[in-house]
């Protein structure tokens, strides 16, 4: 079932990262994301997330549908100008990309090319009106094309923003409905109270928030996020219980699989699952929902 | 103004070195008061090249002047019996001083003394701060006086991206977040309703994007 389908149908929807890898060699990209085929609805593909030089999403994502693989494909404002994001959403659709998730993109200093000139032509409501135009047959400028695109449309959300941050962020989301948002992907999320406020105010009704679930690797990395991450809460038992498992990968893979089932049962219209370089462990972790 | 930083004066070592007679040559505006290039620079650079060059036993005559303005022919041409007589010109104006200088005597090579950085303000002895990148195009009307362009590191025209956190920017927790400063603004001046509004896409073409720029002005042409 297409993702579209799965989201006009309420039914819950599973959406993994699958990361391009850094170079060309797309054989443990491709393998990961065949083991677990059946079981995910579409494989999101990041554009350079942190700014670190890799396989561009258009790549990674073909690579995915050529092999049958329905994929969501990240387009971001840092690296392109108007010409180029909206050559590659041709170049996209007529691939057989049918999803996109629009993001402003992280600085070029958090990345591995921190001296690189960053473009942000555009912002992210320029180019969700561009998609738009696309979509309605015309480009930027307003010339005709030959052939529309047509994608379900998603976007990014910061449900764990506080007061003022919050009003600043459900106006944020309110306009991206506007533009044509259909889905919002979370940061990272381990307590579903956590993000109850900014729920509360959010207009479900227009748009599906897909909450994040992050595979935590260590303890380490469960508190560094805790003490670093702005916006994201890792709750103090759910720390403790990581470090006093036996086996803390296992106990790691229980904490998602636990979460997953929870937003499941709290009617979320689906999930994004992110494993940052535990793909291998997919499988494992889809099996037991 | 346009804010200058001093250059390391390894690098100046570098680009003077072989010579024998220099005119450093300083500008009375912008780079006097960012402390860069002015007459007091000047008179610094001067005597610590001079200290370097006396303790490798070189012979270097080096020569001060500082002018009112390099980006200025009328000034420029205050040197135009001297120029000949040095090997080369280390100028401590902006890019555009250094350029205009260069294009004015050309049998002189001219080098830069300062890194030319931005067009910024003094926030306090010490500090200069970014205000303006000079995209030909200002919105600072619909902005609350605070710009974007400028200020935002991404430099996005439609509200803050997802960095922003308490106020602050994402690539530097000590930096304020340009659009939490305009949404601040506007809602002092009870002007939120410019925040509700998209940008109309941002022509860039009077930006860097159409090339070198220049402004022609028929009324004041002699």
């Amino acid at each position: 079932m297409l993702l579209k389908s799965k989201f006009d149908t309420g039914k819950f929807a599973i959406l993994t990262e699958m990361e391009p890898p850094k170079g060309t060699d797309v054989s443990e990209m491709v393998s990961n994301a065949t083991r677990v085929k059946g079981m995910v609805d579409a494989f999101v593909v990041p554009e350079m997330s942190n700014a670190v030089m890799r396989m561009s999403a258009l790549g990674g994502a073909m690579i995915l549908q050529q092999k049958g693989m329905e994929t969501v494909m990240q387009v971001c404002c840092r690296d392109r100008n108007r010409l180029a994001l909206q050559a590659d959403l041709l170049g996209a659709s007529a691939c057989g990309i049918r999803n996109i998730m629009a993001v402003t993109g992280e600085a070029p200093g958090f990345g591995d090319h921190h001296q690189a000139k960053a473009v942000y032509d555009i912002d992210l409501p320029e180019l969700l009106q561009a998609i738009q135009s696309l979509q309605e047959g015309r480009d930027m400028a307003g010339v005709r094309l030959t052939g529309s695109p047509e994608f379900l449309v998603g976007s990014a959300i910061n449900t764990g923003a506080k007061e003022e941050d919050m009003e600043l962020e459900l106006e944020k989301m309110n306009k991206n409905i506007e533009a044509g948002v259909r889905f919002f992907i979370t940061p990272p999320l381990f307590d579903i109270a956590a993000i109850e406020p900014f729920l509360k105010r959010a207009d479900k009704g227009k748009a599906m928030i897909i909450p994040t679930v992050l595979l935590l690797k260590s303890v380490g990395m469960a508190r560094y996020i805790d003490r670093n991450m702005d916006h994201i809460y890792v709750p103090k038992p759910l720390i403790t219980r990581i470090q006093k498992a036996g086996d803390k990968v296992r106990e790691c893979l229980r904490v998602a699989t636990e979460m997953i089932s929870a937003l499941k049962k709290e009617g979320f219209g689906g999930v994004f699952i992110s494993t940052i370089g535990w793909e291998n462990k997919l499988p494992e972790l889809l099996e037991k929902i | 103004m346009i804010v200058a930083d001093k250059k390391p004066i390894e690098e100046i070592i570098e680009e003077i070195k072989d010579y024998n007679k220099i005119l450093i040559l300083g500008c009375n505006e912008c780079v006097t008061v960012c402390e860069a290039g002015g007459k007091k620079e000047v008179g610094i650079l001067a005597s610590a090249l001079r200290m370097y060059f006396l303790n490798q036993g070189k012979e270097m005559k080096i020569d001060e002047r500082t002018l009112e303005r390099q980006c200025d022919n009328e000034y420029l041409e205050e040197i135009r019996d001297i120029a000949d007589e040095y090997d080369a010109i280390l100028s401590l104006a902006c890019g555009v001083g250094v350029q205009f200088t260069a294009e004015r005597y050309h049998s002189v090579p001219v080098y830069p003394g300062v890194n030319t950085c931005f067009l910024g303000a003094t926030e306090e002895r010490g500090l200069w701060t970014e205000r303006c990148q000079a995209c030909g195009q200002c919105i600072l009307a619909y902005t609350g006086g605070i710009c974007p362009v400028s200020r935002c590191a991404k430099r996005l025209l439609n509200g803050p991206c997802g960095g922003s956190s308490n106020g602050k920017c994402e690539i530097n927790k000590e930096l304020d977040c340009a659009w939490q400063l305009i949404i601040d603004r506007l809602k002092e001046l009870d002007r939120l309703d410019d925040y509700e509004k998209i940008f109309p896409l941002k022509d860039w073409s009077t930006d860097r994007a159409g090339g070198p720029r220049k402004v022609v002005r028929e009324d004041v042409k002699l």
